[in-house]
């Protein structure tokens, strides 16, 4: 026994300790490793990119200040690209904040099929996008598409969709919207089910009603896991990509309709080889996300409510 | 009474959403098997038919065969990688006392402040550099390792008690032989929901394999997909008898996993 005590004992001295430094580094490595050079390295590199005129491999490449933010800024394309990336995000985020909590209300509780239910609801999400916006593409076609059948059967008025300049940022929205509002419901239902009961019974039992309890209580208590979705749903419309390229046919119209930042980004730089240009533009993005995450996060200490 | 009209509302409300979140799954899968006369007339699209030789068509049209081979290699070694890294991270960052220790995980966090869209040109550079376009590890190598799988096995490790990594160390266990025969059999959840999170995400990779790949060897299933469609051949029954075999995996993947694709959102919400 003594003889246990006293390995238990040095297994823990600042020796052994010093030991586990060495032992942690060794398993540590990998990840870390990777993360740099693949992380930290480019992102590092990126902020720099946008300062050069860079040639492929290098050769040749010059300073060139700030030129490539300047005629990023003069350049008409990069405004309309960054009025659609915020018209989309102004679409996304109010739809998708409401739609999770409505969806999240309604499966909610129990009931033999309702549990099914949030399990399906998460189908679209884990599908490829390439290959669903296919099925969608013929929903949204002007002449045969079910969305228009839909549209006049209910007496509104039909739209050409993914060939209109006005109609196709809404319908890559609506794609989008299922495809992925079943991941934001999943995080909605899962708060919704961490509330505590007894402040809800207790409303109820002072005689309030259901709109009056979840305005009033229920809401209220959600305020940090809506503030949660407000920012990684802005942060994912201001990155969407798969869908417009799917949607748009790799194009990004019709007439720029659907040209959002990252689409233009990826087309400069991709398909007209400006490396610099678009990293100038990769940039000024990022500096947009982190503003508009910044100005979220100020504003939510005027309504985010934390118990 | 009201409870009851309540309640019908509430099915009213999930029937109509069901029919809208399945429709297009189904509409797909019905016009992949319409003879292409037929497909371009609306209400026919409802009646099922069964001309699966546009499946027949659709899959002699491009080396699906070798995408498939790709994603499922990808997929695979990527998975595979950052279960090794996460797990080694994990395991240091949960079990051992180190200096630097705290500064070093808020290194790991603060890689999710860093968006894609920055990256994706110095990296592509960097690999143009190295050669590397056009190849397998260009597409396994930078996602080799995973903020989100060494954060939530870390948890996970944390939870353990420590006694029981104490107790192999006095037993004279070595540090693999800990990591490998006591702490992971413990973790495997975790390494399940990490696994099915990576497994997703690079089976339905899009933008990074479109921007490092040109041509078939190497090309996954989605990048072949959108060059399949944008093509010379887009008859749209054939289209469509692609995108659902294409899909296919990944549905019976879901049913297989779905536990775990759940566990994976609710537990951090870390967007794909």
């Amino acid at each position: 026994m003594e003889s246990l005590a006293a390995r238990v004992r040095s297994a823990r001295t600042p020796r052994a300790r010093q030991k586990d430094g060495w032992r942690a580094a060794v398993f540590l490595a990998p990840a870390l490793l990777l993360l740099i050079l693949f992380v930290y390295a480019p992102a590092l590199l990126a902020l720099g990119l946008g300062f050069f005129h860079y040639h492929l491999l290098g050769i040749g490449t010059t300073w060139a200040g700030l030129t490539n933010f300047r005629s990023a800024l003069r350049y008409s394309l990069f405004w309309t690209a960054l009025r659609n990336t915020l018209l989309y995000a102004l679409i996304m985020v109010p739809v998708t904040l409401i739609g999770a909590l409505l969806l999240a209300q309604l499966l909610c509780g129990p009931g033999k099929y309702v549990g099914f239910l949030r399990t399906l609801i998460l189908l679209p999400y884990i599908t490829p996008v390439i290959a669903t916006a296919i099925g969608w593409l013929w929903i949204f076609n002007p002449q045969y598409g079910l969305l228009n059948s839909l549209m006049s059967w209910l007496g509104l008025p039909v739209h050409q969709w993914m060939q209109s300049p006005t109609w196709a940022l809404p319908a890559v929205a609506m794609y989008t919207l299922w495809h992925g509002l079943g991941f934001d419901m999943i995080i909605a239902l899962a708060a919704l089910a961490s509330l505590p009961k007894s402040v809800s019974e207790a409303a109820q039992i002072d005689g309030a009603g259901p709109a009056t309890i979840f305005f009033r209580v229920t809401l209220p208590l959600l305020t940090p896991t809506l503030f949660f979705l407000l920012v990684i749903t802005t942060i994912g419309s201001l990155q969407a990509f798969s869908q417009i390229y799917a949607l748009s046919g790799g194009q990004g119209g019709p007439e720029y309709a659907t040209t959002t930042l990252i689409f233009l980004i990826y087309q400069t730089a991709f398909q007209y080889y400006h490396f610099s240009y678009a990293a100038a533009m990769a940039v000024l993005l990022v500096l947009l996300i982190l503003g508009l995450t910044l100005f979220q996060n100020w504003l939510s200490k005027r309504w985010v409510f934390y118990q | 009474m009201v409870e009851r009209r309540r309640q019908l509302w509430r099915h009213v409300g999930l029937i109509v959403g069901l029919a809208i979140l399945l429709f297009p799954l189904i509409w797909t899968l019905f016009s992949s098997l319409e003879s292409s006369s037929h497909a371009a007339s609306f209400p026919g699209s409802l009646i099922p038919q069964f001309h699966y030789q546009n499946y027949v068509h659709a899959w002699e049209a491009a080396p699906w065969g070798r995408y498939f081979f790709n994603t499922i290699l990808i997929a695979t070694l990527t998975t595979a990688l950052v279960l090794i890294t996460s797990l080694g991270a994990a395991y240091a960052f949960g079990m051992h006392e180190f200096p630097g220790k705290r500064v070093l995980f808020w290194l790991v966090l603060s890689v999710l402040m860093i968006p894609t869209e920055l990256n994706i040109i110095p990296q592509y550079l960097l690999f143009a550099d190295l050669h590397w376009l056009n190849t397998y590890q260009v597409q396994i190598i930078p996602w080799a390792a995973s903020t989100f799988g060494i954060f939530l096995i870390r948890q996970f490790v944390m939870s353990l008690p420590r006694d029981l990594f104490d107790a192999a160390r006095i037993d004279g266990a070595g540090e693999l032989a800990i990591l490998w025969h006591v702490v992971a059999p413990l973790v495997i959840p975790a390494l399940v929901t990490v696994g099915v999170y990576v497994f997703l995400g690079s089976y339905n990779a899009f933008l990074w394999p479109l921007i490092v790949t040109n041509g078939h060897a190497v090309r996954p299933i989605e990048v072949g997909l959108a060059s399949f469609r944008t093509g010379n051949n887009s008859e749209y029954t054939q289209l469509s008898a692609a995108a659902v075999f294409t899909t296919l995996p990944v549905l019976v993947f879901f049913l297989i996993a779905q536990r775990y694709i759940v566990e994976s959102i609710s537990r951090t919400g870390v967007r794909g």
